[in-house]
């Protein structure tokens, strides 16, 4: 930290705000210097983003205040955090798909001309203006669908901006990038610094705290748990604060013995949702006793890779060879009761029915079996045993399993789905992007069940977009670009920066 | 679903406050006294046995409409035809009334219910099958099928099944195929049993039975949005759980107008008008989408209209003001909004934290 930053930009003293049957924040107290990078650490359900939803005014505190350049204010809502000179950028953007960058950013706060028309010609310059200003690479005349992910996020930060925002909040920006966005984004976080301008950042990867912030707050079970300078501490120490016990970073495990294959995928062809192929030509494998990784940028084909082999999507051309059999054209049910077990990536819509009840989707896969019913009726005892069990050895965290799925955290709800498809001790389990949105005393403790998985004999294939993820606990990693296979890879081998000229398609 | 809570209760006592208000104005306004209309509205909804049997009757069929809305709703399906379902199912209940001359009483009446039901349940196979199968909106097949219904219906009675020379009706139905009235002074009849049983009965299926959970796994939560992707990924056949929940719901619909013609008008005629396949979506809601829900509120539902009826019967006030008034209780009930915007008191948050604990 530098001299300037003597002032606080925002502070919040004791703000408490509890659902029913949850405290999210319970007395917290949080302060941002003006001018630092200021990272918000913790788990999923710790709390953070009730605390960042509060300072946006989308939630209104029990009790409990907060000053914005040292004077009280009230936030009842998001235009008043707004004029208060607060942005906000979600984790999912929020942007007219059809429209400019500059469209979007102008949106509702169009430069109006003499006649009272929109002067796009202005606010093309003016956004053109701040994109220079803080080196944020963006043409404010390009659509926002036939933008990258990084420009979309660039977009939403220069929509802050254009509302002149002096205190920017980042939920988890990094979370769909690949490494060399990242690094791009942290030189667009320096130079927003530099301008004068104060940031918070959300994120659960220890990794970027030690990269990019001055101060970080730890947060666990809605209190703060410290909040050091960044330079004083270590991810260890962190971790540790975040999860309450000691947690291992790397991920420990012996040599695969890989068997015989359990999975085949011959020349696979699938076109997606919109008839546009998304899988060109696939083949891989996966033997028993070995984790098998996709890595990849979100919207490479994964998503219809996953979906053709669980059986949520016809295949085109190609074979789907699974313990012997083909299996390209029979149903999910079908390919479950094989062996086959899917983590989905969207848990919401495709891996739970948020409006049922806890027990209800843990049930999912087995509840016409005994002992969970008998002739048809469900056995309460059995199934309420049998979610308890589960409940208990997946550490999800509810008040009971009587309780609607959708009121639990991301991370829980994740431990949810995992929990259904591995208590049917599968064969080959797919995980697609099993971590997401989880944290990370909780991301150990799902790594190590695929691990577990694999050593008892079992497959895994393994996709996820977090490359730290698929490079420590796969085995062997297919890298996926435009829905082809661009190079077979021993994560031993290679290193983050080869990987990333993999992942944008980049072959030697 | 939504699950019910103290904040439901106190906006129904709060919507039910302000609507009594509101009559008390209209009342005064139009020049009576609103402590006598209120006193008979009373009376006439759950005071002395012949009001309290005609509240129950009156219920029967939006007890068996509301179930039938929650069972297409729960399946996913915005089922807007029971009405039309209705009119089918009694139409066929007094045909198969009056045609089967020579059985005895349970076997005739067991045969004209089963056949209500099935009429009933297949009026709504056409919609399934567009819908699963073609992607047609359900709202709208079913809207334009009860149409046809009503069409249909009157042709029947004016043409093929008509009897009487002078007016477009069936011949009345025999002995044997009534359901019976137990009390002189009111037409309450054993339907009324049957639509209570099939409440319980769904919510036994629904909640403890794997096709219960078949059925509601794929559109709990999800109506007009079927098919959910929860239920195909899964394995769980969403497509016939759509179809067997719109032929249930159907089902339910005919069973209901059957009850109506077998226990109350005992036979068909071309003016006969149903509407209870409609308010049974309003009930259906107002009761959470719980078959126990749709059978307290169709109870409470008939014990208004008929205070209503009543009302109408003794005094000079129009039968129309206890509609208004229903319409602003239901107006109450169904603000999802007003409900949680209730969540910024501390005292509601309290007492929702604690009857919640109660419950489990």
């Amino acid at each position: 930290m530098t001299q300037k930053n003597i002032e606080t930009a925002v502070e919040v003293k004791n703000i408490t705000k509890s659902y029913p049957g949850v405290t999210a924040n319970d007395s917290v107290d949080f302060k941002v210097l003006k001018g630092e990078i200021h990272a918000l650490v913790g788990e999923n359900g710790a709390g953070k983003s009730t605390l960042v939803k509060i300072l946006y005014g989308i939630e209104q505190p029990d009790s409990g205040e907060i000053f914005i350049n040292d004077k009280p204010v009230e936030i009842n809502k998001v235009d008043k955090a707004i004029e208060l000179g607060i942005g906000m950028v979600h984790q999912e953007f929020h942007l007219v798909p059809s429209f400019t960058a500059a469209e979007n950013i102008g949106l509702g706060q169009e430069p109006k001309n003499s006649r009272g028309f929109i002067d796009w010609d202005k606010l093309n310059s003016e956004v053109s203006n701040i994109a220079k200003k803080y080196g944020l690479d963006v043409d404010p005349k390009l659509r926002m669908i036939d933008a990258s992910v990084g420009i979309q996020q660039r977009t939403e930060i220069l929509k802050t901006l254009y509302r002149n925002a002096n205190i920017l909040i980042l939920d988890e920006p990094t979370a769909v990038l690949t490494p060399q966005e990242t690094d791009e984004l942290f030189e667009v976080i320096r130079s927003l610094v530099d301008e004068g301008k104060t940031v918070i950042f959300i994120t659960h990867k220890l990794r970027e705290v030690m990269e990019i912030s001055d101060r970080v707050t730890v947060m666990r079970d809605g209190k703060v748990q410290g909040v050091s300078d960044t330079k004083n501490t270590s991810p260890e120490e962190l971790a540790k604060l975040m999860v309450g016990r000691e947690v291992f970073m790397q991920v420990e495990k012996e040599k695969a013995k890989p068997t015989e294959k359990v999975l085949e995928v011959k020349n696979l062809w699938v076109h997606d949702a919109r008839g546009l192929l998304a899988v060109k030509n696939i083949s891989l494998d996966v033997r028993k006793g070995e984790i098998v990784g996709i890595a990849g940028v979100d919207g490479n084909g994964q998503t219809e890779l996953v979906e053709a082999l669980s059986g949520l999507r016809p295949t085109s051309k190609g074979e789907i060879i699974f313990d012997g059999k083909n299996i390209e054209s029979i149903s999910p049910r079908k390919r479950r009761r094989a062996g086959l077990a899917h983590v989905p990536e969207d848990r919401a819509n495709t891996g739970l029915n948020l409006k049922l009840d806890i027990w209800e989707n843990l049930v999912g896969t087995s509840y016409f079996r005994s002992p969970l019913s008998k002739g048809g009726i469900i056995s309460m005892k059995n199934v309420v045993e049998h979610s308890n069990n589960l409940r208990e050895k997946f550490d999800i965290r509810t008040p009971g399993v009587f309780v609607r799925t959708g009121s639990l955290s991301g991370g829980n709800q994740q431990k949810v789905v995992i929990a259904r498809e591995l208590s049917e001790d599968p064969l080959l389990t797919i995980a697609s992007q099993p971590t997401r949105g989880v944290d990370i005393g909780n991301i150990e403790a799902i790594h190590k069940q695929l691990i577990e998985i694999r050593d008892s004999g079992k497959a895994v294939l393994l996709v996820s977009a977090e490359l730290d993820e698929v490079m420590s606990v796969a085995d062997r990693v297919a890298v996926i670009y435009e829905g082809e296979i661009v190079e077979w890879v021993n994560p031993k081998d290679v290193d983050q920066q080869q990987m990333g000229l993999y992942m944008a398609g980049i072959k030697d | 679903m939504e699950k019910f809570s103290f904040k439901d209760v106190l906006i129904l006592f709060v919507g039910t406050i302000i609507t009594i208000s509101i009559a008390w104005v209209l009342l005064t306004v139009t020049g009576f006294v609103p402590r006598e209309i209120g006193k008979l509205f009373f009376e006439g909804a759950v005071v002395g046995q012949r009001n309290i049997l005609n509240t129950l009757n009156i219920a029967t069929p939006y007890i068996l409409t509301s179930i039938a809305t929650v069972v297409s709703f729960r399946v996913g399906m915005f089922n807007i035809g029971i009405n039309g379902s209705m009119y089918i199912g009694g139409l066929y209940a007094a045909w198969a009334g009056y045609k089967f001359t020579s059985l005895g009483h349970i076997p005739h009446v067991s045969l004209c219910i089963a056949i209500a039901i099935i009429t009933g349940s297949l009026w709504m196979l056409l919609p399934a099958i567009l819908k699963v199968y073609a992607g047609v909106s359900e709202i709208i097949s079913t809207i334009i099928l009860n149409f046809v219904a009503v069409l249909f219906v009157s042709y029947m009675a004016n043409g093929p099944f008509r009897a009487d020379p002078i007016a477009p009706a069936t011949p009345r139905i025999l002995e044997t195929a009534e359901l019976k009235q137990y009390f002189p002074n009111s037409q309450f009849n054993s339907g009324f049993f049957i639509a209570v049983i099939i409440a319980f009965l769904t919510y036994f299926i629904l909640k403890k039975t794997t096709f219960g959970y078949e059925l509601r796994s794929g559109g709990d939560g999800l109506v007009g949005f079927y098919p959910s992707r929860y239920s195909s990924y899964l394995g769980i056949p969403s497509d016939r759980s759509a179809i067997t929940g719109m032929l249930i719901s159907g089902g339910l619909g005919g069973l209901a107008g059957g009850i109506e013609i077998l226990g109350n008008a005992r036979y068909f005629y071309q003016e006969l008008l149903f509407n209870q396949g409609f308010d049974g979506i309003l009930i259906a809601i107002v009761g959470k989408l719980e078959p126990i829900g749709g059978l307290i509120a169709s109870l409470f539902w008939s014990a208004l209209r008929n205070g209503g009826l009543f009302v109408d019967y003794k005094t000079e006030v129009s039968r129309e003001i206890v509609v208004i008034l229903l319409s602003i209780l239901i107006f109450f009930v169904s603000a999802q909004k007003l409900v949680s915007s209730l969540e910024r008191f501390k005292f509601v948050r309290k007492l929702d934290a604690f009857f919640t604990r109660k419950i489990k």
